[in-house]
C-alpha cells in the first residue's frame, strides 16, 4: 500500500470510529459530572471536576439518607422513575431471558419441520414468517393493548413476554430453518437406522450440531427484546412493571432529571447488550447476515 | 407418529403464538379501525360501528398528511445515507493490513446493541442548545462561534432526528455489504489490474454491480424500518417544533394513547402504514424468496 493511500484510509477509519463513539463518549462525559459543573462552562468538553454520584444515586436509592454527601444532597425532589430504575433492570433481565428461551425453543421445533419434513403447508408457514417479519410493531401494539387489557395482561411481565415472543419468533424460524437444512441428512439417517425416532434425532443430532446458530439467534433475540420500547411502553402503565426503555421514556421532559443523571441511566441501559455484542461479535455478524439474505 | 402429525405437534407452540399475537391482533386492528374506540367505549365494553369514518377523518386531517410527508422525507434521507455510508465503511473495514480497520470492524457493531430510546435520549444532550455536546465540540474547535439550535429549526429538525436513527442502523447495513464484498472473487480485480483499470473504475465496473443484489435487499428492509421510526421522535422532539417531526408511527401512537385516546383512528392510521410496508414485503418475497424456496 502506498503511504498516501495508507494515511488516507487511516484518517477515514478515525472518522468512522469517532462517529460511532461520539454519542457514547458524550454520555460518559456527562454522566461523570454534576449539573452545576455541566452548566458552569457551556463550552468545555471535559468537566473541571469528576464524580460518580449519578451512578450512586441510581443504585443506592433516592432517599435523603442516600443522597447525603452526594451532588444530590440539596435536591428537593427526584422522579419516581429513578427509584424504580433497578427494578426495571431486573424486569428487563427477566423478560429478555424468557423471550430468548421461548423464541429459541419454539422456533427450533418449527424450523426443524420446515427443514426436514416435506409438507406443502410448511412452505406456506415459512412464507407467512417472512411476511410476519415486516409487520410494524406500532400496528400490533394498538390491538394488543385492547386485547391484553380485556384479559388482564397489561401491567404484567407475562404480557410483555408473550407479545415480544410473538413478534420475534418469525425471525427465529427464518434463520434456523436454512441452517438445519444444510446439516447433512446422512448423520440423521444413520441414527434413525439405529432406532432413533425423528424427534430423538432432532434433540440428539440437529440441536447439538447447531450450537453456533443458536448462540447467534439467542444473542440477537435478547438484544431485540432488551431494546424494544413500544411493547412495554404501551402494555405497562405502572412503574413496577416497566422495562428499562419504558422507564427511560418516563424521564423525558422531567425538569428534575439532570442531563448527567439521564446519561448515566442511558449508559447503564446500553451496557449489558453492548458487552454482549463485543464478546459475541462473530455470532452477531453471522446471525444478522443469515437472517437477511438466506431463504 | 406419522410425519404429518409430527409436523403439527412440533409446530404447535409457534402456530399458537403466531395466531394469538400476530394474526388475531392484525385482524382485530382492522375491526378497531371501523369502530369508535375511546376510553369510555372500552370501559363500557361497547364499540359503536362507524364504517369508514375513521379513514375519512384520517384523509381529511392535515396532520396525517404532514406525518406521511415527514415519514417520506425521513425515509428517503436515512435510507440513502445509510447505504452510501455503509458501502464506504464496508470497503474500509475490508482492507487488510490496517490495524485501524480492525478497530472500525469491531466498533461498527456497537450501535446495534444500543437501545434506540437510550440513544435518542443521549442525543438530547448531544443536540442541546445550551451546553449540548455537539455545540461544545464545535465551539471548542473553533468551527462555530455561537451555539446552534439543532432541534429548534422546523426546516431541519427532521434531519437532526434522522442522524441518530442512521447511527443505529449503520451496523446492519455495513454487515450485509461487508459479507457481500467478501463473496466477490479476487480474480475480477486481478484481471482488471492487468488491463490497467484504476481502483476508481474497478469500484464502478466491478464492485458496485456485484453489490446490486444486497443493495436491493437493504433498500427494502431499511425502508420498511425507516417508515416506522418512533423511538428517536419520542426521545428528541415529540413531533416538534410545530408539527415538523410528526411521523407516521408517532401519529398512530399519539392518537391512540394520548388524549383524546382515539384508538379507532390510531388503528386506521396504523393500517395505512401496514399496507405500505406490506407492499414492500411482497416485493421482497417476490425478489428474494423465489417460488418453490
Amino acid at each position: 500500500m502506498n503511504p498516501l493511500v495508507r494515511t488516507g484510509l487511516t484518517a477515514l477509519n478515525v472518522v468512522t470510529i469517532l462517529f460511532v463513539m461520539f454519542p457514547i463518549v458524550a454520555a460518559a462525559i456527562a454522566s461523570l459530572q454534576s449539573e452545576l459543573v455541566l452548566s458552569s462552562d457551556l463550552t468545555a468538553i471535559l468537566p473541571a471536576e469528576y464524580t460518580l454520584d449519578n451512578y450512586r444515586i441510581l443504585f443506592g436509592g433516592t432517599d435523603e439518607a442516600n443522597r447525603a454527601g452526594t451532588i444530590y444532597a440539596n435536591v428537593a425532589y427526584l422522579p419516581d422513575a429513578i427509584r424504580y430504575f433497578d427494578r426495571a433492570l431486573l424486569n428487563s433481565l427477566i423478560i429478555s431471558s424468557s423471550v430468548t428461551a421461548l423464541t429459541i425453543s419454539f422456533s427450533a421445533l418449527s424450523a426443524y419441520t420446515v427443514a426436514r419434513l416435506r409438507l406443502r403447508w410448511l412452505l406456506v408457514l415459512l412464507a407467512c414468517n417472512v411476511f410476519a417479519r415486516f409487520v410494524p410493531l406500532v400496528v400490533l401494539v394498538i390491538p394488543l393493548y385492547v386485547i391484553f387489557r380485556d384479559i388482564g395482561l397489561t401491567n404484567s411481565l407475562l404480557g410483555i413476554i408473550i407479545a415480544q415472543t410473538g413478534f420475534l419468533l418469525p425471525f427465529g424460524v427464518l434463520i434456523l430453518s436454512p441452517y438445519f437444512a444444510d446439516i447433512p441428512r446422512d448423520i440423521e439417517e444413520a441414527a434413525r437406522i439405529d432406532g432413533c425416532s425423528r424427534f430423538g434425532s432432532f434433540l440428539k443430532i440437529t440441536l447439538p450440531l447447531s450450537g453456533p446458530i443458536l448462540v447467534s439467534l439467542g444473542t440477537i433475540i435478547f438484544i431485540a427484546s432488551w431494546n424494544d420500547l413500544l411493547i412495554p411502553l404501551i402494555l405497562s402503565s405502572k412503574q413496577e412493571f416497566m422495562t428499562v426503555p419504558a422507564i427511560l421514556v418516563s424521564l423525558i421532559g422531567d425538569n428534575a432529571v439532570f442531563l448527567g443523571l439521564l446519561c448515566a441511566c442511558c449508559l447503564v441501559a446500553l451496557l449489558p447488550t453492548v458487552l454482549m455484542v463485543l464478546m459475541l461479535q462473530r455470532y452477531v455478524v453471522s446471525g444478522l447476515t443469515a437472517g437477511a439474505v438466506k431463504a | 407418529m406419522s410425519v404429518g402429525w409430527l409436523a403439527v405437534v412440533m409446530n404447535l407452540p409457534t402456530l399458537l403464538t403466531l395466531l394469538c399475537v400476530l394474526a388475531y391482533p392484525i385482524i382485530f386492528a382492522a375491526f378497531l379501525s371501523l369502530h369508535t374506540v375511546g376510553l369510555r367505549e372500552l370501559r363500557r365494553g361497547e364499540l359503536p360501528f362507524v364504517g369508514l369514518d375513521n379513514f375519512w377523518f384520517l384523509f381529511s386531517d392535515p396532520l396525517f398528511w404532514t406525518s406521511m410527508k415527514n415519514t417520506m422525507i425521513l425515509s428517503v434521507f436515512s435510507v440513502t445515507a445509510e447505504i452510501v455510508l455503509a458501502i464506504g465503511i464496508a470497503l474500509l473495514i475490508n482492507r487488510k493490513g490496517l490495524w485501524t480497520s480492525v478497530v472500525s470492524r469491531l466498533l461498527i457493531l456497537l450501535p446495534f446493541a444500543v437501545p434506540p430510546i437510550a440513544n435518542g435520549l443521549i442525543w438530547t444532550f448531544v443536540y442541546a442548545y445550551n451546553g449540548g455536546f455537539l455545540n461544545r465540540v464545535l465551539i471548542s474547535t473553533g468551527l462555530i462561534d455561537l451555539p446552534i439550535n439543532w432541534l429548534g429549526n422546523a426546516d431541519t429538525a427532521i434531519y437532526a432526528v434522522a442522524v441518530p436513527y442512521i447511527w443505529r442502523s449503520l451496523p446492519f447495513c455495513v454487515l450485509l455489504i461487508h459479507a457481500a464484498l467478501q463473496g466477490i472473487s479476487k480474480d475480477y480485480y486481478e484481471a482488471a489490474s492487468v488491463d490497467g483499470a484504476t481502483s476508481w473504475s474497478q469500484f464502478w465496473e466491478i464492485t458496485l454491480p456485484l453489490l446490486r443484489p444486497v443493495i436491493v435487499v437493504l433498500l427494502i428492509l431499511r425502508t420498511a424500518s425507516a417508515v416506522v421510526v418512533f423511538d428517536e421522535v419520542i426521545a428528541l422532539t415529540a413531533g416538534g417544533p410545530g408539527n415538523s417531526t410528526w411521523v407516521a408511527a408517532w401519529y398512530s401512537y399519539r392518537k391512540s394513547f394520548q388524549p383524546p385516546f382515539d384508538i379507532g383512528v390510531g388503528a386506521a392510521s396504523a393500517y395505512v402504514l401496514a399496507i405500505l410496508v406490506g407492499i414492500l414485503a411482497i416485493v421482497y418475497i417476490k425478489l428474494i424468496y423465489k417460488p418453490g424456496v
